[in-house]
C-alpha cells in the first residue's frame, strides 16, 4: 500500500531537522506565503504577538487586506507581511552602532542592548516591517477592583515577564528596559527554530499558507515552491533581495 | 541710586529693553519646558505624537533647524574673518557664539528623540561609519570643538588685524565642515530609498542654503536687538545688507521649492506626489502657504522694501525672526509629509495600536520639550554673550 503523503507541517519539521544539522552559514532560511490559501484570519498575527509577548503598538506580522474591483466583480486579498529578512537590507547600514545586522544564518537581528532607539532603521525599511516599542501593556488601563475584575494583576505580571526573542530574556521592568525604546521586528522566530520548532506564524496558519524552511536544501518544501513561475517578492525593484516569497 | 548686587552681565536693570524682553521670553519658554523635560526623562516617550509610521517628528525637525543655525552662523563668521568681507564686519563673535549655543540645543533635541539616549556613548565606542547618522554624530562633535577653538582665537585676535595662519587654517576646516555637515543632514534623509519624496537629488543641496539663511536671519535679530555699535549708521548698513541676503536666500528657497515640488509633481509617483499634495493642499497646507511662504518670505520682503520699517531696529529683528521661523517650518515640511505615505497599501489599517498612525501633529509633550530647548538656548546665548561682552560696543570691550 502506498504511503500517505505527509502533512506539509510534518514535512517542514523534517526539513528543519536536516537544516539544523548544517553549519549556520550553509542554511538559507526563507518564508513562502501562498496568497491563494490565506483566508485573512489573522491567526499568524496573534500567534506572533503571543509568542514574542508584543505590547500594544508593536506588530511583526500584520495581515494587509486589499479589496479589488467594483461591485459586483469584487474580490479581497490578504497579504501577511513579516520582515523580509532582505539579503541587501537597507535597515542595517543606517544603524549608527551596528545594533541591527545580518546574522550568520542570514536573518536580520536586533541587539536590544546596543540599540539607541534612533529609529533610522524604521525610516529605511521600505516594507514598514519595524515598529517602535513605546512601553505599553495591554491591560494597564483597566482598573483594579478586588473581587470584581479577576486577573488584572496577574495579566500585568505576565505582560511584564520576559520574552525569549533571540534566545535571551527581556523582562519589561520600566521605560528604560529594552526592548522598550527599541525598534523591533520579526526574526523568523529563531529562538524556536534553534529548538527544532517552526515559527509561530507557520504552525498556526490554518490554511497552511505560510511555509518555512531552508532554500539551500533541494528537497525542502520551500525550495520546491520558490521555483514556481507564480512566485513574486515585494518591491523587488529596490534591490533589497527579500527572503519572503509570495505565491500568487 | 542703589547699586545692584548682581554682576553686570546678570543685572536686569543694565540690560536693554530688547534684552529684557528676550530674556523673559527665554525664562518663560524654559519653565514651560521643564514639565516636558521631566516627563521625557522620567516617564518616557509614550506621550509623543510620532510613532512607527511617522517615525520622526518635531524634535528631529528642531535638530535639523538648530544644527542649521550653528553651521550657517559659522559660515557667516568665516566670511568676516577669513574673507574679510566688509558686508559682514562686526558679527563674527556673535555668530560663533550663536553656533556654539545652538549646536548643543540641536543635540539635546535629537537626544530627546532617542529611545535610549543614555546609550549615545555607543556611537563613539562602536560606530558604524556606513551610517550617515554615525558620521553626523562624529562630525558635529568635531564641529563643536572647532567652533570653541575658533571663538577662542577670535577673542585673542586684535581688533582690525587680519587673521593669522593658524586662525585661517581653523576657519577653513570649520567652513568646509559647516558646508558638508549642513548638506549631510539632507543626505541623512535623502539616502532612504524607502522614501521617494526625499530621494530627489535636490534635497541635500537645499540644506546648506537653508543653514546659511538661518545663520543670517539670526544675525539680523542679534544686530537689530542686541549688538552694540560705535556708530548707529554701521548697524543700519549691516541690517540692510543682512536683510537683503536673508531675502535673497529666501527667494532662492522658493526657486528650489518650485524645482523640487514641480519635478516631483510631474513624476506622478505615489511616494512623491502624495507628500507634495499633503504639503500644498493637505493637512500641512497652512505650514507651507501661511508660515513658510507668506510669513517667512513675502512679509519680510515687504518690510524690507518699506524704508520706514526697514530702518527700524525692532522691525529688522522681527524680519529676521520671521525668516528664521520660515526656515524652521521648511524643515518640518521636509520631515513630516514624506512619512505620511503608507509603506504598503493597507498597512495602517492592518493592525491598530498606539503610535501606528500616518497622521502626525506634535503633542503637548513635544512642544513643551521644544520650548524648553529653545528657552535654554536663548538664555545661554543672551547671558553668555553678556558675560563674554560680545554685545558691547567696541570701545567698551576690555
Amino acid at each position: 500500500m502506498a504511503e500517505a503523503p505527509k502533512d506539509v507541517l510534518v514535512r517542514m519539521r523534517d526539513d528543519l531537522q536536516r537544516a539544523l544539522e548544517k553549519a549556520p552559514g550553509d542554511r538559507r532560511w526563507v518564508m513562502v506565503i501562498d496568497l491563494r490559501k490565506c483566508v485573512g484570519c489573522h491567526a499568524c498575527t496573534i500567534a506572533c504577538v503571543a509568542e514574542n509577548k508584543l505590547p500594544p503598538g508593536v506588530v511583526y506580522r500584520p495581515v494587509l487586506e486589499q479589496e479589488r474591483g467594483t461591485y459586483p466583480n469584487v474580490s479581497r486579498m490578504f497579504v501577511p507581511r513579516p520582515c523580509m529578512q532582505c539579503d541587501n537590507p537597507p535597515c542595517t547600514q543606517v544603524c549608527p552602532v551596528t545594533a541591527t545586522y545580518k546574522n550568520a544564518e542570514g536573518v536580520v537581528d536586533v541587539n536590544y542592548e546596543d540599540c539607541i532607539g534612533c529609529r533610522a532603521c524604521i525610516v529605511a525599511c521600505p516594507y514598514g516591517a519595524r515598529t517602535s516599542d513605546f512601553g505599553y501593556t495591554y491591560l494597564e488601563e483597566l482598573p483594579v477592583l478586588d473581587g470584581a475584575i479577576v486577573g488584572r494583576v496577574t495579566s500585568e505580571e505576565y505582560e511584564r515577564s520576559a520574552n525569549y526573542e533571540y534566545g535571551k530574556e527581556y523582562p519589561r521592568l520600566n521605560h528604560r528596559a529594552s526592548p522598550i525604546g527599541n525598534a523591533r521586528k520579526c526574526h523568523f522566530c529563531l529562538h524556536r527554530i534553534h529548538e527544532g520548532e517552526l515559527p509561530a506564524c507557520t504552525t498556526t496558519c490554518i490554511g497552511r499558507a505560510t511555509l518555512y524552511g531552508d532554500a539551500n536544501d533541494p528537497d525542502s518544501v520551500v525550495s520546491e515552491m520558490i521555483k514556481l513561475p507564480n512566485v513574486i517578492r515585494l518591491k523587488e525593484e529596490l534591490g533589497t533581495e527579500p527572503r519572503v516569497y509570495y505565491l500568487v | 541710586m542703589k547699586k545692584s548686587s548682581f554682576p553686570k552681565w546678570l543685572d536686569f536693570n543694565a540690560m536693554s529693553s530688547f534684552e529684557r524682553v528676550t530674556l523673559l521670553a527665554g525664562i518663560v519658554a524654559f519653565l514651560l519646558g521643564l514639565w516636558g523635560l521631566y516627563t521625557r526623562l522620567f516617564v518616557g516617550e509614550r506621550e509623543v505624537g510620532y510613532g512607527s509610521y511617522v517615525v520622526w517628528g518635531l524634535w528631529v525637525t528642531m535638530y535639523l533647524f538648530l544644527a542649521g543655525i550653528a553651521t550657517g552662523s559659522y559660515i557667516l563668521a568665516a566670511f568676516e574673518y577669513l574673507f574679510n568681507i566688509p558686508l559682514f564686519k562686526g558679527v563674527g563673535k556673535s555668530a560663533l557664539w550663536a553656533g556654539l549655543v545652538t549646536m548643543p540645543g540641536a543635540l539635546a533635541s535629537i537626544g530627546m528623540d532617542l529611545g535610549h539616549m543614555e546609550r549615545i556613548i555607543k556611537v563613539y565606542l562602536q560606530p558604524n561609519f556606513s551610517s550617515l547618522l554615525a558620521q553626523m554624530v562624529w562630525g558635529y562633535t568635531l564641529f563643536l570643538v572647532i567652533t570653541v577653538i575658533t571663538l577662542w582665537m577670535a577673542f585673542k585676535q586684535k581688533a582690525g588685524t587680519p587673521a593669522d595662519g593658524a586662525f585661517k587654517a581653523v576657519l577653513w576646516i570649520g567652513l568646509v565642515m559647516s558646508i558638508f555637515l549642513s548638506g549631510g543632514v539632507g543626505a541623512l534623509l535623502g539616502v532612504n530609498a524607502s522614501r521617494p519624496y526625499w530621494s530627489i537629488g535636490l534635497l541635500s543641496v537645499q540644506f546648506p542654503i537653508y543653514a546659511f539663511a538661518s545663520g543670517v536671519s539670526l544675525m539680523m535679530i542679534v544686530v537689530g536687538w542686541f549688538l552694540g555699535f560705535k556708530d548707529e549708521k554701521q548697524r543700519e548698513h549691516l541690517l540692510r545688507w543682512l536683510g537683503w541676503v536673508a531675502i535673497g536666500l529666501s527667494l532662492a528657497k522658493i526657486y528650489i521649492l518650485w524645482a523640487y515640488l514641480s519635478q516631483g509633481w510631474y513624476s506622478n509617483l505615489p511616494g512623491v506626489i502624495d507628500p507634495i499634495r499633503e504639503i500644498m493642499f493637505g493637512k500641512y497646507w497652512w505650514y507651507f502657504w501661511v508660515i513658510q511662504i507668506a510669513l517667512g518670505t513675502l512679509v519680510p520682503l515687504f518690510i524690507h522694501m518699506t524704508p520706514k520699517l526697514a530702518h527700524n531696529n525692532l522691525w529688522a529683528g522681527l524680519t529676521g525672526l520671521m525668516v528664521l521661523t520660515g526656515f524652521a517650518v521648511a524643515r518640518a515640511n521636509i520631515v513630516f509629509p514624506a512619512m505620511t505615505v503608507e509603506a504598503l497599501d493597507g498597512l495602517p489599517e492592518a493592525f491598530f495600536g498606539p503610535h501606528l498612525s500616518i497622521t502626525y501633529y506634535p503633542t503637548l509633550l513635544e512642544w513643551s520639550v521644544t520650548l524648553g530647548v529653545l528657552g535654554g538656548v536663548t538664555l545661554f546665548f543672551l547671558l553668555g554673550a553678556r558675560y563674554l561682552s560680545i554685545f558691547n560696543k567696541p570701545s567698551e570691550v576690555k
